[in-house]
């Protein structure tokens, strides 16, 4: 055995043992040390860097690594294996990906504006925002000598007398606190109940010179990235909302890499830890940390997660999913509670799961298409979620079609070599200079930011940008030379958005390589021909089209046109593109708050007709047809050029 | 009421394209009708047939081709001996031993080959690579400027190099260019569009898109070159509307029915026969999908084949 030190720039030392031989991925993975590895270890995306600062290491040097960067240590964790002891430093950016996504997150004035539009519009289709949680107040006889009755029984009699209900059942939770509140209170309590038609719940006790805050939780758990609110149940104010990264993307980018890890011994448990210990746990502490809260006043949950995510969250084998003729364990399931599966929320707290209607179509997209309101309108719209997955809804009032493509990280600045999360120092917009082809970038943050990396909206003007000046062709590659455009000694191109030093306000150069690129028109290609595929398995054509609804963690600042430009989307005119946001957060936002909402999403889960593009041979060539700028049909983009 | 038979012609035609120089020159395509569709409208140019040696002369051919060639010694006596075989439309060299992974035969070398080859017939001459794009990018470029004024093909420019073999057989030296691409029709538009982007004349171009020995996935090959057809003529698609080349004799002799001994496979009888029928069938078979010219090697496939098109177009 050998010993092996992972060092880092801001913690201490971790240090293990590892057999010979052992890579120094699968070391890390196994203590925890989170290396970012999208491409699940094939030495294919380059992120695992590692520097060696002592010891041996037997490593081969890969394209992603330079004659320089390999002489200076640096490796990829990959391809490293333990031959004696070691000792290396895993570098901030490996375990970015905590924060490198951008995350529609509701982080800016804009992102809040379509969430209360979207509560709005809630209101105004006639669907009630309420939810069936509430406090009332009780008083009771303080027990004597003469007056025996148990507090279990005192407190029921009690609620049956004020509510008139005949079922009242009281969790272990309260049973266990209420000899002391009830004393304390002199049996003047406030009860924080659910109330059916049925039943009355009892989920806590307290004073009832104390107001309890009812609160719950909405949580959006994508393939990429988590985000969650906390919100008043009564007024349905967002208390708190914070979002990172799912801490199973070390485990691989996409959902079929995950499934195929929690195949091996232990996976299962692993994955389920890493998206609940390790992502949705800290994120909860977080928020009550920022509202001042309890987690033990969250009591209910509701989560929009595609399929795959929602099986390995409740710990559910997943295989199935990706094996035909692919058949999940559920579609929906409202037997779950946060203590289940060790949530730090009240335990009692009910899950609301939302629906799935297929392997590849989970409840991301049922409350996502609720929440865009195409079931609303007698005209025809579509429903964009650009993800990790694509999925594509399109429909109106009386049916609506889904379907799901594997787009890749890439719309969330994954896969990209300087993606990043739309934060300070993202480029988020971009137009070049035909003649000099001189960029000129916007960047998030106050003005004088330095840009560090591209966030997805950047990324399609970009392309965009160098496409229509002649310096890529239709299949990305650089066809003209200039002082930003750089190739490397394998040939490949790239261009430099900001040189490091003057312009970047990183140690290296921003820039946007043919692999970037490449990885970004697959995407771009998956999405349209995903689009144009299910419209003709309908029979349906563009022209029918009179709203597109794009969700998604892109981020506000998309550009429509450019986006059409790229061949990204159907080229309509650009006043029917409505960017809606996370609308998976918003669903499930919807879904935890409104009960009617809640009901709602259900049924239009069973009236959603799911297709399997993989079961059309069509999809294939419509795939490759995408995968130019525009498309190889040019005249699908008459008002290109 | 009387029978009136409806014309199948399209308003939309496959480009004509002429290869080689002076007599002996051939055109290619020019059917407003589908392949072979010759009781819908004239076809003018019936498909071609094309004869293949290689760099390596006799020695890596089976006996059932050397016996054919008996006497000749030098690549301009094979390639002579070649031109005269019944039937042949035009004489196809191929680059094999360019190859870095294999022979590794210098650019100059291959070039000098070429230019005996082409001093010795006057049939249109199509050049072949080793199938590395980096070295047919050198050899091609080489091969485009040593055949000036010969207007041969360059068979082909791929993604990977159609740059430089555009820039040079197209636009330099005004060769007609070959693209090639592997079986999707999207991926053979899109190559014609980058290659006419590039400046290369689209009535310059004619394209191999991809194909296998019947058999071997030859389905594909047959859905694609039918798909390219229809949407050329009946969509009018500027960029697929190429006439289509497809070399035969380098895939089907290579497998096994065409390969295997008679003493390995008594029960499959004459080897030659096998060889013969599997490029006949292949070279049928995509002269009805939609191919324009193909390229054999057995002179008795030659001879059926061309007097097959002589007795249906």
């Amino acid at each position: 055995m050998y010993k092996v030190t992972f060092k880092f720039e801001n913690s201490e030392d971790v240090t293990v043992f590892a057999a010979f031989g052992e890579s120094l991925l699968e070391v890390a993975r196994k203590t925890n040390v989170a290396i970012d590895a999208p491409c699940s270890g094939n030495a294919s995306c380059g992120k695992c860097r590692v520097k060696l600062i002592g010891g041996e290491l037997d490593s081969k040097k890969t394209r992603h690594i330079s004659d320089e960067e390999y002489a200076a240590g640096w490796r990829l964790a990959c391809v490293s294996k333990i031959i004696a002891d070691v000792a290396v430093l895993v570098p901030d950016i490996a375990s970015a990906y905590r924060s490198r996504m951008k995350v529609a997150d509701l982080s800016s004035p804009d992102e809040i504006k379509i969430f209360d539009n979207i509560k709005k519009s809630i209101a105004e289709a006639g669907i009630e925002l309420k939810n069936n949680l509430e406090i009332i107040r009780v008083t009771m006889d303080e027990p004597t000598l003469d007056d025996t009755m148990p507090d279990n029984e005192r407190l029921v009699w009690a609620i049956r007398n004020q509510t008139g209900m005949e079922h009242v059942k009281l969790p272990y939770s309260v049973i266990r606190k209420m000899a002391h509140v009830l004393r304390e209170s002199n049996f003047d309590v406030n009860l924080v109940i659910r109330k059916t038609s049925r039943d009355i719940f009892v989920y806590d006790i307290c004073s009832g010179e104390k107001e309890p805050v009812v609160a719950g939780l909405a949580i959006d758990i994508g393939t990429t990235t988590v985000s969650a609110i906390i919100i008043d149940m009564l007024d349905g104010k967002i208390l708190a909302k914070a979002s990172s990264g799912n801490g199973q993307i070390r485990y691989g980018a996409d959902v079929i890499n995950r499934i195929i890890e929690s195949q091996k011994p232990g996976g299962r448990d692993k994955l389920q830890k890493a998206v609940i210990e390790e992502t949705i746990n800290p994120l909860v502490k977080n928020m009550c940390r920022q509202a001042k809260l309890n987690p033990m006043s969250i009591y209910r949950m509701a989560i929009a997660s595609n399929t795959t995510m929602n099986h390995l969250l409740i710990g559910v084998d997943a295989d199935p999913v990706r094996m035909e003729p692919y058949i999940p364990t559920f579609f929906k399931t409202n037997s779950l509670f946060a203590g289940d599966i060790g949530i730090c929320v009240n335990p009692d707290a009910h899950i609301i799961l939302a629906p799935n209607i297929g392997s590849y179509v989970g409840g991301d997209i049922t409350a996502g298409a609720f929440v865009s309101m195409l079931w609303n309108k007698e005209s025809f719209s579509l429903f964009i979620d650009l993800g990790t997955n694509g999925e594509i809804v399109f429909g109106n009032s009386d049916f609506m079609f889904s379907c799901a493509c594997s787009a890749g990280p890439a719309f969330e600045g994954g896969d990209i070599s300087c993606g990043m999360r739309a934060t300070d120092g993202a480029i988020e917009a971009c137009v070049i200079d035909e003649e000099t082809m001189e960029p000129t970038l916007t960047v998030v943050g106050d003005s004088g930011t330095k840009p560090v990396g591209i966030c997805g909206s950047g990324i399609i003007d970009i392309i965009s940008e160098l496409f229509r000046c002649g310096i890529i062709n239709p299949k990305g590659k650089f066809i003209r030379d200039g002082e930003r455009v750089r190739r490397d000694s394998d040939g490949m191109g790239s261009y430099i958005l900001a040189f490091e030093g003057e312009e970047a306000g990183s140690s290296k150069d921003v820039e946007i390589t043919e692999v970037d690129i490449d990885s970004f028109i697959r995407a771009k290609g998956a999405i349209f021909s995903a689009i144009r595929t299910m419209l003709s398995y309908c029979d349906f054509d563009i022209s029918m089209i009179e709203n597109v609804y794009v969700a998604g963690g892109i981020g506000s600042g998309i550009n429509m046109a450019n986006a059409i430009n790229i061949g990204m989307f159907p080229d309509i005119p650009v006043e029917m593109y409505h960017y809606v946001g996370n609308t998976s957060l918003a669903g499930a936002y919807a879904m935890l708050y409104s009960t009617a909402s809640e009901r709602k999403v259900y049924e239009l889960a069973s009236n959603m007709t799911y297709i399997e593009l993989s079961a059309i041979p069509q999809y294939m060539d419509e795939f490759v047809g995408a995968c130019f700028l525009p498309h190889t049909d040019a005249s699908l983009f008459p008002s290109h050029g | 009421m009387p029978f009136t038979p409806k014309s199948g012609k399209f308003n939309a035609s496959i480009n004509t394209v002429e290869i080689g120089t002076g007599d002996k020159a051939v055109k290619i395509g020019g059917e407003n009708v589908f392949p072979l569709y010759s009781f819908d409208a004239p076809i003018e140019n019936a498909p071609k047939v094309g004869i293949e040696i290689t760099d390596f002369g006799m020695e890596h051919e089976l006996e059932c081709i050397k016996k054919y060639y008996e006497g000749c010694t030098t690549l301009a006596e094979i390639a002579a001996k070649a031109a005269s075989m019944e039937g042949v439309d035009f004489l196809s060299f191929r680059m094999e031993g360019g190859d870095p992974n294999g022979a590794n035969k210098s650019t100059e070398e291959l070039i000098g080959e070429l230019k005996e080859i082409a001093a010795a017939v006057d049939l249109p001459l199509v050049v072949c690579g080793c199938k590395n794009a980096e070295k047919d990018a050198e050899l091609f470029n080489a091969a485009a400027a040593a055949l000036e004024g010969k207007n041969a093909v360059i068979l082909s420019a791929k993604e990977e190099n159609y740059k430089t073999v555009g820039a040079a057989a197209g636009l330099a030296y005004k060769q007609v260019v070959g693209a090639e691409s592997a079986v999707d029709i999207n991926l053979a538009k899109q190559l014609n569009v980058l290659l006419s982007q590039l400046g290369v004349d689209k009535k310059s171009i004619v394209m191999n898109v991809g194909t296998a020995a019947a058999g071997y996935g030859f389905e594909y090959v047959i859905s694609t070159m039918d798909r390219v057809k229809a949407a050329a003529l009946q969509q009018g698609d500027v960029n697929l509307q190429m006439p289509i080349i497809t070399p035969v004799a380098s895939e089907t002799w290579g497998v096994k029915e065409a390969m295997s001994s008679e003493a390995d496979s008594p029960e499959w009888g004459s080897q030659e026969e096998r060889g013969i029928d599997m490029e006949i069938e292949t070279a049928m078979a995509v002269i009805a999908a939609g191919s324009n010219a193909v390229i054999l090697k057995h002179p008795e496939s030659i001879k059926t084949i061309s007097g097959l098109m002589k007795e249906l177009v």
